[in-house]
Parts: structure tokens; C-alpha cells; sequence
């Protein structure tokens, strides 16, 4: 089978690989850029584990092919944080326990960041909503709702 | 900078380092070939790594691990027969993971398919599945004496069931083996190195000098990840005569083939009683699914089970069946509560059901039932003043006013945790520094947070002077495990141990204890914190539903009462409980591991299994119980009170409302608008 | 899980994409958003020589309203399509369906072509376009041709279009007058599949009884289906009368749903009665705003 050769912006970074056609945009976000805070939890779109940003929308990166990626943006978890500086999102998930042992926590941020982009204050049923593609086996939800809600909260103060 | 980040705010930064992000040098990825038949005779076997090369079984490890070797333990692999849907045929290796899954095509296997055997019922019937046992049944114990109670003005009987539950960590299994010279390293995902070590080094036979085995960041385990899997030694084996790191990380349809799942038990009980509401004696029989192969959880369950069998009641006479049996499923595992729900729902059912069949209150009746003094049950339960406890509980529930709405149910439970043999400690202090490692390893459940603090309390040091260290055999030469609602009590009683032999080792040498005499020297100390006898605590749960025309269940409010002793950590508490309550909601509403009648998996993806999302969630009330523990530091179990307390609650709940008695998790709505049962 | 290999093909233009299909024909698989074709490629359930990546053809991403026509392109993504304020606030059946289609991270792939031609009957538009009466448009090298939406689908996983064939477009006419539509769907939970699904479309005339009706139905049969037994008993019927009970019977004489994971086949008719009712409720509550869907 042929491959080809494709460039995706990641992170601001322009990433140029030849793949096969059938590689999947989470192992090129892994293997071939190296960033694997983007995760796989499932095989059937359910968990949202690798939930990243393309082209300014949140989606499931194990259910895109990288090519079709192709000349586009990627945004993922190792983006968020500023240099040091922890994005408004990340701190409020440290504060109010929206983790626990982690492995879902990209995805969550992701969708959270995307939700947030949106809709800057979500009632908790839209954050629910907002977030519903993504799968926590730890926390029972209420840590990660709590924890959106006050990064919304801190990032309208920051405006 | 990255060495200034806490463990957490590396997770939120995507810098974890789970196993599936280790990269090592000529790594090769390990694809498994698995049986499509739930019963087959293997008639041959080519390609790949298989069982005409490795052989050998699985040796039993972790939570309720039974030494055991014969045909009706767990191979490593299928070579003659294969006895559930998913096990392990052969393995196949390749540079990347789509080469590996290619090439499981070039496996051959020959089946001859048999005729499975895929229920309890089935089981008790069939001839059996093996030829060396005489009956589908795996194990038999009793509990309790046998006891006749002829006049009994009241004798009720039932029978019930929980649906078998895949425990869905969102991190699956997984493990990287690498070897050099004679020495195996094993980067893993787990509850215990310690017994992954002691898994690999009896079934391959290696020496234990030369295994050592890391964990990896764990993402989830909820008892799947304390045990030993037959990928794990395949991995190991290949690492070895490869010459070549080997990956494996199972994916989300594997785990619901092959990760041993929790639940698959049928309890059925006979209450005899009086008039009054007083219980005079209980008859049960405990009958667990086992799966396909005996020396792990299915076998040790179901006389766990039957254990608690009486709950938090004075029952003076009791007598249990304890039965195991085969099918052929994967064999049963610990999942969150292992042997614990299911004990309570069972005896909390027959306790609803007798409030029913004398029109009282169910709470009345448990506090009738309930104990003044210290008891132990016939079955062996020992448990606090149970009246007392209950009697708070309501209160905090505020029942009496809620419970007249209709839509409530209660449901108490005694806690047996893990406490034996024990846990290890080591703190090592150098450059400054308090290093610790625990025998059972965190899989999630943010254990850093109440060790640093015991070790703050302990020293009177800064939280940033203490560094929590992954599991590592070679750093920690012995240990247990991260099960059982155990660590914050066992793992935390040993990390006070080492901290005071420290102090005291300070002052002798020094005339007194100093945070500076500390962090300016060394010390390195290791101890074995040994328990022995019980510690179980009491809990309590109350929730109320609607239940729509549909037939689908929303749940409004859980509240959950607990004697979980000295909470070290109050919001980590909080976050343990409402987890564990929606695990406990998703098994008693949808989650379900279903396979048809010819054995195949009708539930291949971790949504059909049932795993809640954020939308429709309840409300939480969440009181402790103001107690401290005999354990230095105050603590009692926690991990799976509400994976044990909320299912009891529920069902009752869904009870008041429906009209319909609920005998079986998960609850269907085909029930509840009346289309069966 | 990974796909099995196959050779990828990435065409800028319609007419490439038509060439492509020509040339390859049943050893091609067209790919929009992927997020039905991807999952079933990952577990190896199925393979294809080629893909066909038609993400890329600019010319058929559109929502298009002229009146009460929609015309809607058929690599418009299901988010585009709920995030549309014309189609939220003029044709809400579309809206229904395309905010409860899997989760907000799908829809954000998920095409409107894909979720028609994947051939699923448990895929939400489906049903809707076959209440709402849409044409499908259809395209090869050879020509165009047009198919109602009731006659689309043959069998599961299998469309009227010919492995040369491309759906680029649905048209949406509906008609002057008073006219209310609504899709209601049963899930076990968010998120999943739905149980049932019921969609229903009609014009209520001036003596508020059903003028000329529409139903679709989701995950009740091999394909998404029509029921015209139930259209036959909602036309002249009041949204509250007798009409609507025999439109129940009709809907589970014509449905044909098996026993599964997701419900018993006594479970699935039983809540496509309780669903439509209240999904004709919906969409007469509809018809009394004039000029909405």
C-alpha cells in the first residue's frame, strides 16, 4: 500500500511525516510527534480519551485518520499550559478534584477548552452536555463539572 | 522544572507516563490471538508464539489468590482446548501495532466447536466441562451451623442475582518487558509490582533476584490490575527470547473478552423470622460464576460472600452455602467491592422484603435487627453496635420526612476490608529529602495526597520536602497491594511506623527529635506493618428515583453515611465516594457483561457495557461518621463502600416506585413497565 | 485497534472524487466524517482496498434555505447542521435529531452524508428525512439522478446508490400552511444508541385534523423505515384522537425490530408507542407556530 506524505500543525508546530493512509491522527499525535498526553481508552468512540482540537473543534483523534488531517490544526493537553503557567482549566481540575487517577483527564480538558471557547458561562446541565463524549471511570463526573464551572468563573474575571 | 511538578499537575499537563507511553529502543508490539469460541477442542495450532512452545498456567496472585495447578486452571495458552470467548491462542509480534494486528491473520488454529456452558444454572445442570472433576463445581464450603427452626411464624424465601460488570478502567491493561542479560525489567500498570513479581517469577520460573518490576503511571484498576494475566507472562517470555523490549496494551474490546470481570453471583435466601419483625435464622446459598478456570477470585468469592451474608443484623443462627461453579466465561476477578455488593444486596433485599410482608418500615425493622454490643455473626462477620450506627444515619438521611415521598430506599452494609497480612513501608531520607514507597500501589485513587500528609503530621516537615515513589521491587523488596479498601488504613499505619522508628532512631542518637536532625541526615528504614484480626466499619445509603413511562430510572439523590474513621483527607473522601457511587448506580441500571447463548460477547464496546457518562447524574449528600480507628493514624476503609451500599438503596428505591420487585443488577426497563418478570 | 491497510485517495473536487469512484468502484469505500466507517475499519470488521477521503470537497459543506426549501450539503457536519439558527428555528426536527446524534465530539466529525448513507438503522437523519419526505441527491461521472428518502435504503448497511454513485445533497421542501414535525428518540442512556426512534411530519389544516403526514423510524428494523400504515392513520386525524393509536399499530406492523442488547423486541414496540405520541404531540404543538418544521 502507498503512503503519503503529510504535514499537520500541532501545537503551532508544523509536523511532516510520510504514514499510511490508515494511521490514525492519535498514534501520529504519539508516535510521530511525540506528544502522548492524548490518550486511547476505547476502540468504539465512546471515551474521548484522546479528544484533541482540529481546526478549532474538539474530536475523537482515534476516529480520524491522519491524513485526513492533512494541512490542518491540531491543538492538544501539552498545549494548554502557558510555558509554567497552568491554563485556568488545568488549575481548576487540580483544585476541585476533577482527576483522579488522570487517564481520562486530556480529553476532559480538551472538551472543557472547547466548551468553555463557546459558551464562557455554561449552566452545569450544558457542562454535562458539554462534556458527555468523554468517559471518567474515577471521579462519578461531580469533580469535573465542579472543576469547569470554576474555570469558567476565573476565566471571566481574567477578560 | 519538570522535577518540581507533583504528581497530579503532571497528569493535568499530559506529562504522565502511562504504559502505553514508554518508547524503548527496538520495541516490538505484542498482538494476542484469541479463541472466537466460548468452548472449543483446539485441533492444531500454527504460527505466531503459542502453546506448543510456551507452556505452563497462570500462577494465582493478588486479592484472592488460591495455589492451585491442573487442568482447570488457567493456561497461558489454549493449546488443546479453549474455554472462553477470548482466550489467549497465541501472540504475534512486529515493529508497530498495525503490523501486529495484521499479522494475527497468519495464525492458524483449528477448532472443533463444542456446546458452552454459559449460565450458573446451566452449569449446575450440565455434564461437566472437564474430564477430571466430577461436576461443574469448582468449590463448596459452608459457613454457619446447621440449625432447624420448625414453628418459625414467618419464613420467606427469595432469589437474586448480579449481572457480571467489566471493571472499564479508562487506562486498560498493559506492560513493557524488557530484558538484558539475565536480568527482566517490567514496566507495568498495577495495584502490587509485588505481586506481579511473584506472578512472573513462579509461572515462568525465573529467580527473583532477577525480575523487577515498575509501575508505570496506573490509569484505574478497581481490583482488575492486583492480579496476574496470561499476557503478562507472554509478554515477559517474549521480551526474553526476543531479545527485545515488547509492548502490550490490551484495547477496549480485549477487556471485555478477557479482563476478568467483578459481580456473576446468584444469592439464594431463606429468612425465617417473627410476627415482631425479629430475624430467627437465615438459610442462603452463595453460588458465584467462576468462569472458566479455578484459583482466583471465582473460587475464593463465594465463601467471602457468604461470610457476610448477614449483614449488620443480630441473625444468632445462619447457615450458608458458599458454591463456585464453571462456565465458560473468563474466569471472575476482584472488581470494586469483590464478594462485598453482593453480600449486602442479598441479605438487604430479604430485609426489605420482610419490612414488606409485615407492613413496617425497612427501617424499622433493620433497627429492630440491629445490635446494641459488639457481634459476630454464625458466618463469622464481626461488627460495631449496629443500632446506634443506623439510628444516626437516618437521622443524617433525614428519613422519616423523605422516606413518606415513596421514592426511597435504604440499604446499610458492614465493610470487611482487606486488613491481613498488612503493608510495607520504606522511607529513605536523603539530600534533603523524604522519599517513600508503599507495597500496594496507587492506581488512581491520589493515595500522595494522605501519605504526604501522614509523613507532614509524622515529621512536622513541609509537604515539598516528601517525595511519593512509584512501585519498584527493586526499591521495596516486599509488599501486598492496593485493594480491599485497605491502603489509606494498612498502607498508612505502616508509613506512621517507619516515620516514628525514624524519630526514635533520631532520638537516641541525637537526645531529640528535629526536623533538621532529619533533613540533614540519612536514614533509610523498611518495615513490614503486620494487622491481624479485623477492622470492618459500618455504612449507610440512602437514594430516591423517578422512574418515567419508559421504564428508565433517574436517579435524584444518593446519600451516603460511612465510618471511614479519621478522614486524612476530606475532599479526597468526597471524590472516592461519589466515584464509587456511580460505579455502584452503573451496576444496578446499566452495566452488564452479556454474552448470547452460543457464548459470543454481545457487549464488545465499553458503552454497550454500560459505563455511566456525565448527563443525568444525581444529587449527593455525603456525612461521615465521627470515629477513629485502634490504627495509629485513625483510619478506616473506604475504596468500595458505595460500590456496596448504593446498589441496596437503589433497588429499593426503584422498588417503591415501580411496584415491582427488583431480584437482579442490572435492572431492566423492560421489568419496570411490566414486559417481563 | 488500527485498520486494516487500504490505498488512500484524497480528492480536491466533485468530479475527482466521481472519476475516482468510476475507476474503483466496489473496491472503494467513500470516507466523509468517518466516525461510523472508522470505528467498524478499526475492529476489522470490515476492509476496503481504497478510501475515498471526500472530506476536502469544499462545494459540498452548505446549509441552504430558500423559503421553505433547506438544501443541505452532504459534507455538512451534524454540528454545522445543529449549530444552524435557520434550521433550529425553522426546521426543529432536524435540530432534534442532530443534537442527540452520539455525542458533541462525533458530531463535530460526523457528516450529514455519512449519517445518511452509512446505511445504519440506528442512525438518527435517517428517519427524519424520511418523515420530512427529502429527496436524495445523487451523483456518478455518468449523471444525476434523485431518490426519495423512503426509498433509499435496501437493506442494512446497503443504500440505493450504486458503488459509483455519491449522495452530494438533500433537498427539504415543506409545504404552505400550518405544518409541525418532531423527532423524538429513546436512548437507554446518553450517549448510546437509541432504543427506538420516532420521527413525524404533517400539515394540520384549518380544522386542526392531519393534512398529508410524514413517519420515519430509527433501530425499529433492518433499515431505517417508513411507515406508511401510520401516515395512512395520522392523515385526517386529530394530533390528540383515535388517529394517533391506530398510527401506533400501523408503525409496529410495518416495524420489525429484534431482541438485543439495547431491549427486548417487546420493549422496542412498546416505547415506538409511548415516542410517537408524544412525538406527534411535539410537532402538532409545532404546526400551531406557522412556517416551521
Amino acid at each position: 500500500m502507498s503512503k503519503i506524505n503529510i504535514t499537520v500543525e500541532i501545537n503551532g508546530q508544523k509536523k511532516s511525516a510520510e504514514v499510511e493512509g490508515r494511521m490514525l491522527l492519535v498514534h501520529f499525535i504519539r508516535e510521530s510527534a511525540g506528544l502522548t498526553g492524548t490518550h486511547v481508552g476505547c476502540d468504539s468512540t465512546n471515551c474521548g480519551a484522546c479528544a484533541v482540537l482540529l481546526d478549532g473543534r474538539a474530536v475523537k483523534s482515534c476516529t480520524v485518520l491522519a491524513a485526513q488531517a492533512n494541512g490542518r490544526k491540531v491543538v492538544t493537553v501539552e498545549s494548554l499550559s502557558d510555558g509554567g503557567k497552568l491554563h485556568p482549566i488545568q488549575s481548576a481540575f487540580l483544585e476541585r478534584h476533577g482527576l483522579q487517577c488522570g487517564y481520562c483527564t486530556p480529553g476532559m480538558l480538551m472538551s472543557a477548552y472547547w466548551l468553555l471557547s463557546r459558551n464562557p458561562s455554561p449552566t452545569e446541565e450544558e457542562i454535562r452536555k458539554g462534556i458527555a463524549g468523554n468517559l471518567c471511570r474515577c471521579t462519578g463526573y461531580q469533580g469535573i463539572v465542579d472543576s469547569v464551572k470554576l474555570a469558567a468563573e476565573r476565566m471571566k474575571e481574567a477578560k | 522544572m519538570e522535577e518540581e511538578l507533583t504528581s497530579t499537575e503532571k497528569l493535568v499537563r499530559g506529562k504522565g507516563v502511562y504504559v502505553d507511553d514508554i518508547r524503548l529502543p527496538g520495541m516490538l508490539h505484542m498482538a494476542v490471538v484469541r479463541s472466537p469460541y466460548a468452548r472449543a477442542r483446539i485441533l492444531s495450532v500454527s504460527g505466531g508464539l503459542n502453546g506448543n512452545e510456551l507452556k505452563g498456567g497462570v500462577e494465582s496472585v493478588g486479592e484472592g489468590a488460591a495455589a492451585a495447578a491442573s487442568e482447570t486452571t488457567e493456561p497461558i495458552f489454549g493449546l488443546k482446548s479453549a474455554n472462553y470467548a477470548g482466550q489467549p491462542v497465541a501472540a504475534v509480534f512486529a515493529d508497530d501495532l498495525y503490523s501486529a494486528q495484521d499479522l494475527m491473520d497468519s495464525v492458524d488454529v483449528e477448532y472443533e466447536p463444542l456446546k458452552p456452558v454459559m449460565s450458573i444454572d446451566e452449569a449446575l445442570r450440565a455434564p461437566p466441562i472437564y474430564s477430571s472433576t466430577k461436576s461443574n463445581i469448582m468449590s463448596e464450603k459452608w459457613r454457619g451451623e446447621e440449625f432447624e427452626i420448625a414453628d418459625a411464624p414467618l419464613v420467606l424465601e427469595d432469589e437474586f442475582l448480579n449481572r457480571r460488570v467489566a471493571t472499564n478502567p479508562i487506562e486498560p491493561r498493559g506492560l513493557v518487558a524488557s530484558s538484558e542479560g539475565s536480568r527482566l525489567t517490567i514496566w507495568i500498570s498495577t495495584q502490587s509490582v509485588h505481586s506481579i513479581k511473584e506472578g512472573i517469577v513462579g509461572s515462568l520460573n525465573l529467580k527473583p533476584e532477577n525480575v523487577r518490576i515498575i509501575q508505570a503511571d496506573t490509569g484505574g484498576g478497581f481490583g482488575l490490575k492486583g492480579g496476574m494475566y496470561t499476557e503478562y507472562l507472554i509478554a515477559a517470555y517474549a521480551a526474553m527470547k526476543y531479545k527485545r523490549p515488547v509492548k502490550w496494551v490490551e484495547t477496549r474490546r480485549e477487556h471485555m473478552m478477557a479482563s476478568r470481570p467483578g459481580r456473576g453471583v446468584k444469592g439464594k435466601m431463606k429468612l425465617f423470622a417473627d410476627r415482631s419483625g425479629r430475624v430467627l435464622g437465615l438459610k442462603g446459598e452463595v453460588i458465584v460464576e467462576g468462569g472458566a478456570f479455578s484459583g482466583g477470585m471465582g473460587e475464593f468469592a463465594s465463601n467471602f460472600i457468604a461470610l457476610q451474608c448477614t449483614g449488620p443484623y443480630l441473625i444468632q443462627k445462619a447457615h450458608v452455602r458458599a458454591l463456585s461453579v464453571y462456565t465458560n466465561k473468563v474466569p471472575l476477578g476482584p472488581y470494586r467491592g469483590a464478594g462485598r455488593p453482593e453480600a449486602a444486596f442479598f441479605i438487604e433485599r430479604m430485609m426489605d422484603k420482610l419490612a414488606d410482608e409485615l407492613k413496617m418500615d425497612p427501617a424499622d425493622v433493620r433497627l429492630l435487627n440491629a445490635t446494641t454490643e459488639p457481634f459476630k455473626s454464625p458466618t463469622g462477620l464481626e461488627f460495631d453496635p449496629s443500632r446506634p450506627f443506623i439510628e444516626k444515619a437516618l437521622n443524617e438521611f433525614n428519613y422519616r420526612k423523605r422516606v413518606a415521598n415513596g421514592n426511597a430506599g435504604i440499604g446499610f452494609f458492614v465493610l470487611v476490608p482487606a486488613l491481613q497480612p498488612g503493608e510495607t513501608c520504606r522511607i529513605a531520607v536523603r539530600g534533603k529529602k523524604v522519599n517513600v514507597w508503599l507495597g500496594g500501589n496507587s492506581h488512581g485513587q491520589g493515595h500522595d495526597i494522605f501519605i504526604k500528609k501522614l509523613v507532614s503530621d509524622e515529621f512536622g516537615i513541609g509537604e515539598d520536602d516528601i517525595i511519593v515513589e512509584r512501585g519498584d521491587t527493586d526499591q521495596l523488596e516486599d509488599g501486598v497491594g492496593a485493594w480491599g479498601s485497605r491502603t489509606a488504613m494498612v498502607g498508612g499505619a505502616a508509613v506512621v511506623s517507619v516515620a516514628r522508628k525514624i524519630k526514635d532512631q533520631i532520638e537516641k542518637e541525637f537526645g531529640e527529635y528535629t526536623p533538621e536532625h532529619l533533613l540533614s541526615n540519612e536514614f533509610d528504614v523498611y518495615t513490614f506493618e503486620r494487622q491481624k484480626g479485623s477492622l470492618t466499619s459500618l455504612g449507610g445509603n440512602m437514594a430516591s428515583v423517578d422512574i418515567d413511562a419508559l421504564g428508565t430510572v433517574n436517579v435524584k439523590e444518593i446519600d451516603c453515611y460511612y465510618d471511614v474513621g479519621r478522614a486524612l483527607n476530606i475532599d479526597m473522601v468526597r471524590s472516592q465516594i461519589i466515584g464509587g457511587a456511580i460505579q455502584g448506580m452503573g451496576q444496578t441500571l446499566t452495566e452488564e457483561i452479556a454474552y448470547g447463548p452460543d457464548g459470543q460477547l454481545l457487549t464488545g464496546s465499553i458503552s454497550d457495557a454500560g459505563v455511566l457518562n456525565a448527563e443525568s447524574l444525581p444529587r449527593f449528600n455525603i456525612k461521615l461518621a465521627d470515629s477513629y480507628s485502634r490504627l495509629p493514624h485513625g483510619a478506616k476503609g473506604l475504596g468500595e463502600a458505595p460500590t456496596i451500599g448504593v446498589p441496596c438503596a437503589l433497588a429499593r428505591a426503584i422498588e417503591k416506585v415501580s411496584g415491582r420487585r427488583i431480584r437482579e443488577t442490572p435492572v431492566k426497563p423492560e421489568l419496570l413497565v411490566g414486559l417481563e418478570g | 485497534m488500527t485498520p486494516a491497510s487500504f490505498d488512500y485517495l484524497s480528492p480536491a473536487s466533485l468530479e475527482e472524487a466521481l472519476g475516482l469512484l468510476k475507476e474503483h468502484g466496489d473496491d472503494a469505500k467513500i470516507l466523509a466524517g468517518g466516525q461510523s466507517l472508522i470505528p467498524l475499519m478499526k475492529l476489522r470488521f470490515t476492509s476496503f482496498p481504497y478510501v475515498i477521503d471526500v472530506s476536502r470537497i469544499k462545494e459540498l459543506k452548505y446549509i441552504r434555505k430558500e423559503g421553505r426549501k433547506l438544501t443541505i450539503g452532504a459534507l455538512t457536519t451534524t454540528a454545522e447542521l445543529e449549530e444552524s439558527g435557520e434550521v433550529r428555528d425553522e426546521f426543529q426536527i432536524i435540530h432534534d435529531a442532530c443534537s442527540n446524534i452520539a455525542d458533541p465530539l462525533v458530531r463535530n466529525m460526523g457528516t450529514v452524508g455519512g449519517n445518511l448513507s452509512h446505511g445504519d438503522p440506528g442512525n438518527d437523519l435517517p428517519a427524519v428525512m424520511i418523515a420530512l419526505k427529502a429527496r436524495f441527491n445523487l451523483q456518478s461521472a455518468s449523471g444525476k439522478r434523485s431518490v426519495s428518502a423512503g426509498d433509499y435504503y435496501k437493506d442494512t448497511f446497503t443504500t440505493d446508490a450504486s458503488p459509483e454513485e455519491m449522495l452530494v445533497s438533500v433537498e427539504i421542501e415543506i409545504p404552505d400552511g400550518r405544518f409541525g414535525a418532531a423527532y423524538v428518540k429513546h436512548k437507554r442512556r446518553a450517549g448510546d444508541f437509541s432504543v427506538a426512534g420516532v420521527a413525524v411530519a404533517f400539515s394540520l389544516d384549518g380544522s386542526g385534523r392531519l393534512g398529508s403526514a410524514g413517519v420515519g423510524l430509527t433501530s425499529l428494523g433492518p433499515t431505517p423505515l417508513r411507515s406508511a400504515g401510520a401516515e395512512k392513520a395520522l392523515e385526517g386525524s386529530k394530533p390528540d384522537g383515535e388517529g394517533v393509536k391506530k398510527a401506533v399499530e400501523a408503525a409496529r406492523a410495518d416495524s420489525n425490530p429484534s431482541s438485543d442488547f439495547y431491549g427486548s423486541r417487546e420493549y422496542k414496540l412498546f416505547v415506538l408507542g409511548k415516542i410517537m405520541e408524544k412525538c406527534v404531540a411535539e410537532a402538532a404543538g409545532r404546526a400551531q407556530k406557522e412556517g416551521s418544521a
